[in-house]
C-alpha cells in the first residue's frame, strides 16, 4: 500500500511538472527556444546512425507540402502535384532559370510559317520506368489524353491545340487552332506518359467510353513516367515516396538523393520537430513568419527566400458601386500604405510594380506604380460621384480564411481607407466560398484578396488569367473588366510568335491596365522555406530558381551530402 | 431475455437514426457554399468539364432525386467517388478508418484504465493532498483541448527530449504487416511480428495519450465523485463493521456500482474522440478517417462527407449499445427490470 502511494505520488508529480514545463512559449522564439538548439545537434546525425531508416550510404530528401497530391499528369496542377510530376515525368522541353526553355525529350523542333504546326524531333533511347522506350506516340497520347480529360493543366492547351499526331517513332506534330507565342513554353506542363502502360491499366466502365476511366484510378498511386524518380510508396493521406531511376537519360547531381519523400503536413509544430531531429530537409512554403524565425534558430537550418511568379492582389469589382467609379478606385490606390504592407512580410519582399511580378519575362519596368499619397487620394475621391455619400457605400474586403495571415493586410487596408473617410468591412471568407462567389458578377464582393501565380514565366500567361473576359467568372479575376479592347490586346499578344514583339505588347498591356486601376498590386510574393543548409546543396537557396511552380524541388539538381 | 429484447430493439431503432442522419448531412452538405464539381476539377477547368462532372454526380437534379441516387448506391455499399482522393469513398474509409479506430481504442484504454485508477485513488484519499492535486490536474485535463496536449507532447518528447517518434504509424523502413483488421498492432500480433507490434505501439503513445487526456480527467472525476458518494452508503458501513478488509470493500462492493456513470461517459468519450481526433491526427500526420473527414468537408467533397458522417454515426450507435450491455452487466437492476408494458 505504501509503495502504491509513493508510486502514485511520483506519477502525479511527473504529470504536474510536465504540464508546467509545457506552459512555456512554443510558437514564438523565446529563451525557452534555446534548449531546443542543443539536442538539435544529435538528431541531425540520426539518418546516418539508424540504418533501419534507409540502406547504408543512401540519402533521402524530405519535403513537407500542403496535401493532397495528384500524380496523374492529366489531373494534378497544384503545388505538390507539380513538384511530384516534374520528378516522375519528362517533358519535351525544360524551363531554365532565365525564364526560357531548353531541349529535354525533344532534341529540335520546327514551326511552320503560319505558326500553326509545331514538329518535334525526339531523342532516341529514352526509357520509361518499366523499360519500354519513349516514342512520339506516347507524346501524342499524353496530349490527347490531357485534352480529353480536361483537368489539371489542360486549360493551358484547350482552345489552342487541335490535335497531336505521331508522324513516326521519333517525330510528333501538334496542330494549333491559332498561332501561340507561349505554346513552346507551355509544353513544360505536358508530362509524357507511357501510352501502353496507361491503357493496360484502365478500369471499365468509365466516363471516357471505350477508354474506360483512362487509367485515372491506377495513376492515382502509380506512375507511367520516364522521369528521374519513380513511385515507391504512396499512402494517400501521408506521403509520397519516390526512388531514383538509375536509367534516367538526364544527369544527376553527384549527391542527388536516392529517395525523395514528400510529406503531407504543414503543421508548424510538426514541421519544426521534424527538422530539428534531422528528419526533414526542406519545409513547405506555408510556415508563418514566426515559425520561420524559430526554425532559423536551429543550428544548421537556414531560410531560403526567393521571389516567385506570384503577386498579391486586391481585386476590385469594377462593376459594383462605388468601385465602378475609377476615381474611387484610384483614391484607394493612393491611400493604401504599400510600405507597411511589405513590412508585414518576410525581408526581401518588394512592392509590386504593375500587374505582373517584376521577375516575369515581359514585365514593364517603366509601368506607373501607385505610392501612398493621402492628398492625391482625397483629390481623386473628391472627383468621384460617391464623394458625398461615402457613408452609404461601405466597401467589403473578403480575405481568405484558409490563409490566416491575410487578415493582417485586410486590417491595414481598413485603417488606411478610414484615413480618407472610406468605410471598409473586413470579412473572412473560406476558399470554397470565394471560388463560388467570384463565379457570378452579382455575388462577387467589392474586393477579394488573392495570391495569383503565373503558369509560365511570361507576362502574357498571367495577364490572361487575370484580366481577360474568359477568366472573369473564376477566382483569378474579381475585377469583371469585360473590356473588349483589352481582350483583343491580350489575344493578340499571345498569338505573336516573335518574342520581342510579344514582350512589347505585354508592356503596352500593363500600361493599359494601370490606367484602368482595376486592382491594388500589393507585393510580389517571396517564397520561403527553412532548409538544412548544413548538408543540402539546393540551387533555389543560391538564387538559381526555375520560375515555375514546383520546379524548385526538381531533385536531380539537389545535393544531399548527409549531416 | 428482456435485456436481449431491449438490445435488439435499440439496434432496430438505430436504423432509423442512421436514415435521419443521412438526410440531415445530405442536406447540410449541399447547402454549404461552393460547387463541388468546380472544386474537384480545379477552378481553371473549362465549363464543360465541370458540367459533365456535375451531371455524373446528379448535381443538376433536384435534391430529393440526388438523395434517391445516393441512398440506392449506399445500400449497396457504394458511397460514390471522393472528389479529394479521386477513388471510391468506401476504399478511403476502409483504409483510413482502422487507423483512427486503433488510435481511439488505445486512447480509450488509457481513458478507462487511467481514469478509473486515478478516480479510485482520489476517492480513497478524499480531501487529502493527493485528491487535491489530482483535482487540479483533472481540471487542467478537462479544459485543455487535445490538440494542445498533442503539440506539447510533440515538442517535449519528440523535439526537446527526442524520445518518441513524431509522425505516422510506423518508422521508416518498417514494413506494415499483412492487412487483416487494418489495426497494425493487432495484425502484427496475429502474424507473429513482434518488432512491428512494438514499433506501432510506440507510435501510438503520443497521439493516443494526447487524445485520452480530456476523457481521462473527466472519467477520474466522475469515478471519484460516484465512489465518494457510495462510500457513505449503509452497506459499506455494514461491510466495514463485519471486518471485511478495505481493499476488498473497494474492489468487490464499491467498484461495480461506482463504474456505471463512468462507463456511460466513457462510451460517449470514445465515440467523441473518434470523430474529434482530426487535429491530433493532423499534428502527428496520422492517416485517419477523422482528418480525412475534415479535409473532405473543407473541400465540399459531398460523397466523402456523407460516408464519413454515417460511419461515425454507426460508431456512436454501436458504442452506445455496448455501453448499455456493459452497464447492464454491472447493474443487475437494469437488465432484470421489467420493460415498459409488462
Amino acid at each position: 500500500m505504501k509503495i502504491l502511494r509513493i508510486l502514485s505520488a511520483i506519477t502525479v508529480l511527473a504529470l504536474v511538472v510536465g504540464l508546467v514545463v509545457s506552459c512555456g512559449p512554443q510558437a514564438t522564439p523565446a529563451p525557452a527556444e534555446e534548449p531546443a538548439e542543443e539536442p538539435a545537434e544529435e538528431p541531425a546525425e540520426e539518418p546516418v546512425e539508424e540504418p533501419a531508416e534507409e540502406p547504408a550510404g543512401e540519402q533521402m530528401l524530405r519535403v513537407t507540402f500542403s496535401w493532397p497530391t495528384y500524380i496523374d499528369p492529366a489531373v494534378g496542377s497544384d503545388y505538390s502535384s507539380s513538384a511530384s510530376l516534374c520528378n516522375l515525368y519528362d517533358t519535351l522541353v525544360f524551363p531554365t532559370t532565365e525564364g526560357g526553355v531548353e531541349p529535354h525529350v525533344a532534341e529540335t523542333w520546327d514551326v511552320s510559317d503560319d505558326g500553326l504546326t509545331w514538329t518535334f524531333h525526339l531523342k532516341q533511347g529514352i526509357k520509361f520506368h518499366n523499360g519500354s522506350e519513349l516514342t512520339a506516340s506516347d507524346v501524342a497520347f499524353s496530349m490527347n489524353r490531357m485534352l480529353e480529360i480536361g483537368e489539371g493543366y489542360a486549360y493551358v492547351f484547350l482552345g489552342t491545340v487541335e490535335s497531336a499526331t505521331a508522324l513516326d517513332d521519333y517525330t510528333v506534330q501538334f496542330n494549333l487552332a491559332k498561332p501561340s507565342g507561349i505554346f513552346l513554353i507551355s509544353l513544360v506542363r505536358l508530362y509524357i506518359a507511357d501510352e501502353e502502360q496507361v491503357m493496360e491499366n484502365v478500369s471499365t466502365p468509365g466516363p471516357y467510353g471505350d477508354k474506360g476511366d483512362y487509367g485515372k484510378e491506377w495513376l492515382l498511386t502509380h506512375d507511367a513516367g520516364s522521369g528521374p524518380y519513380m513511385v515507391k510508396e504512396f499512402p494517400l493521406e501521408e506521403y509520397l515516396l519516390m526512388e531514383k531511376y538509375d536509367d534516367w537519360f538526364g544527369t544527376f547531381h553527384p549527391d542527388a538523393p536516392d529517395e525523395l519523400k514528400f510529406i503531407g503536413t504543414t503543421e508548424p509544430a510538426t514541421v519544426r520537430t521534424l527538422i530539428s531531429r534531422g528528419e526533414l530537409e526542406i519545409t513547405d512554403q506555408w510556415q508563418p513568419v514566426e515559425a520561420l524565425e524559430a526554425l532559423q534558430e536551429i543550428e544548421g537550418v537556414d531560410v531560403a527566400a526567393f521571389p516567385v511568379l506570384t503577386e498579391f492582389y486586391y481585386m476590385m469589382h469594377t462593376k459594383k458601386p462605388p468601385l465602378d467609379d475609377i476615381h474611387f478606385r484610384r483614391a484607394m490606390a493612393y491611400a493604401f500604405d504599400y510600405e507597411a504592407a511589405v513590412d508585414l512580410e518576410w525581408p526581401g519582399t518588394q512592392q509590386s510594380r504593375g500587374p505582373v511580378p517584376i521577375i516575369t519575362a515581359g514585365h514593364n519596368p517603366d509601368v506607373f506604380v501607385f505610392q501612398r499619397d493621402l492628398d492625391k487620394a482625397r483629390e481623386e475621391l473628391a472627383q468621384s460621384e460617391y464623394a458625398d455619400q461615402l457613408d452609404q457605400y461601405p466597401v467589403e474586403v473578403h480575405w481568405i480564411t484558409d490563409v490566416p495571415a491575410e487578415e493582417k493586410w485586410a486590417l491595414l487596408f481598413q485603417a488606411n481607407m478610414a484615413e480618407v473617410g472610406i468605410d471598409v468591412e473586413v470579412v473572412g471568407t473560406p476558399w470554397t466560398a470565394v471560388v463560388e462567389e467570384t463565379a457570378d458578377i452579382e455575388t462577387s464582393p467589392h474586393i477579394v484578396t488573392i495570391y495569383v501565380s503565373a503558369d509560365f514565366p511570361e507576362a502574357g500567361s498571367l495577364l490572361k488569367v487575370r484580366y481577360h473576359s474568359d477568366a472573369a467568372p473564376t477566382w483569378s479575376q474579381n475585377e469583371w473588366l469585360l473590356d473588349d479592347e483589352l481582350d483583343q490586346m491580350i489575344d493578340d499578344s499571345l498569338t505573336t510568335v516573335d518574342e520581342d514583339d510579344r514582350y512589347a505588347k505585354y508592356r503596352d498591356l500593363q500600361d493599359y491596365i494601370m490606367d484602368l486601376c482595376p486592382s491594388l498590386f500589393l507585393y510580389d510574393q517571396v517564397q520561403k522555406h527553412a532548409y538544412q543548409a548544413a548538408y543540402l546543396d539546393w540551387p533555389a537557396a543560391r538564387g538559381e530558381v526555375i520560375p515555375l511552380m514546383g520546379l524548385v524541388f526538381y531533385a536531380p539538381r539537389i545535393g544531399v551530402a548527409g549531416p | 431475455m428482456r435485456f436481449i429484447t431491449f438490445i435488439l430493439r435499440r439496434a432496430l431503432h438505430s436504423i432509423f437514426v442512421l436514415l435521419g442522419l443521412s438526410i440531415v448531412i445530405f442536406i447540410i452538405a449541399r447547402i454549404m457554399p461552393g460547387n463541388p464539381a468546380r472544386m474537384a476539377v480545379g477552378p481553371r477547368a473549362p465549363q464543360y468539364v465541370i458540367d459533365e462532372l456535375s451531371r455524373q454526380m446528379h448535381l443538376d437534379e433536384p435534391l430529393h432525386v440526388q438523395y434517391y441516387f445516393w441512398l440506392r448506391d449506399a445500400l449497396h455499399g457504394d458511397f460514390g467517388i471522393s472528389l479529394v482522393t479521386r477513388r471510391p469513398v468506401a476504399d478511403d474509409i476502409k483504409e483510413f478508418f482502422p487507423a483512427t479506430l486503433e488510435l481511439t481504442i488505445f486512447a480509450g484504454l488509457i481513458m478507462a484504465g487511467g481514469g478509473i485508477f486515478l478516480g479510485i485513488l482520489s476517492a480513497r484519499h478524499k480531501d487529502e493532498w493527493i485528491d487535491n492535486v489530482l483535482r487540479v490536474v483533472s481540471y487542467l485535463g478537462v479544459v485543455t483541448p487535445s490538440f494542445i496536449f498533442a503539440i506539447f507532447f510533440l515538442l517535449l518528447f519528440g523535439m526537446t527530449l527526442n524520445w518518441m517518434p513524431t509522425i505516422g504509424r510506423l518508422s521508416p523502413g518498417v514494413s506494415p504487416p499483412p492487412t487483416i483488421t487494418g489495426l497494425i498492432t493487432v495484425d502484427s500480433l496475429l502474424t507473429g511480428n513482434l518488432n512491428t507490434f512494438l514499433d506501432a505501439l510506440w507510435h501510438l503513445v503520443l497521439p493516443g495519450v494526447a487524445l485520452a487526456m480530456g476523457g481521462l480527467a473527466q472519467d477520474s472525476r466522475i469515478t471519484r465523485s460516484t465512489m465518494s458518494d457510495n462510500l457513505t452508503k449503509d452497506y459499506v458501513a455494514s461491510a466495514r463493521s463485519l471486518g471485511i478488509p478495505e481493499r476488498v470493500i473497494m474492489r468487490k462492493f464499491l467498484l461495480k456500482p461506482s463504474l456505471i456513470p463512468t462507463v456511460s461517459i466513457l462510451g460517449l468519450d470514445f465515440a467523441g474522440t473518434m470523430s474529434n481526433a482530426f487535429l491530433v491526427e493532423t499534428i502527428f500526420n496520422w492517416p485517419g478517417s477523422s482528418r480525412y473527414g475534415i479535409n473532405t468537408m473543407l473541400r465540399k467533397d459531398l460523397n466523402a462527407i456523407a460516408g464519413v458522417v454515417l460511419t461515425m454515426g454507426v460508431v456512436f450507435i454501436v458504442v452506445n449499445i455496448v455501453v448499455d450491455i456493459v452497464v447492464g452487466l454491472l447493474d443487475p437492476r437494469i437488465r432484470l427490470a421489467p420493460q415498459r408494458g409488462e
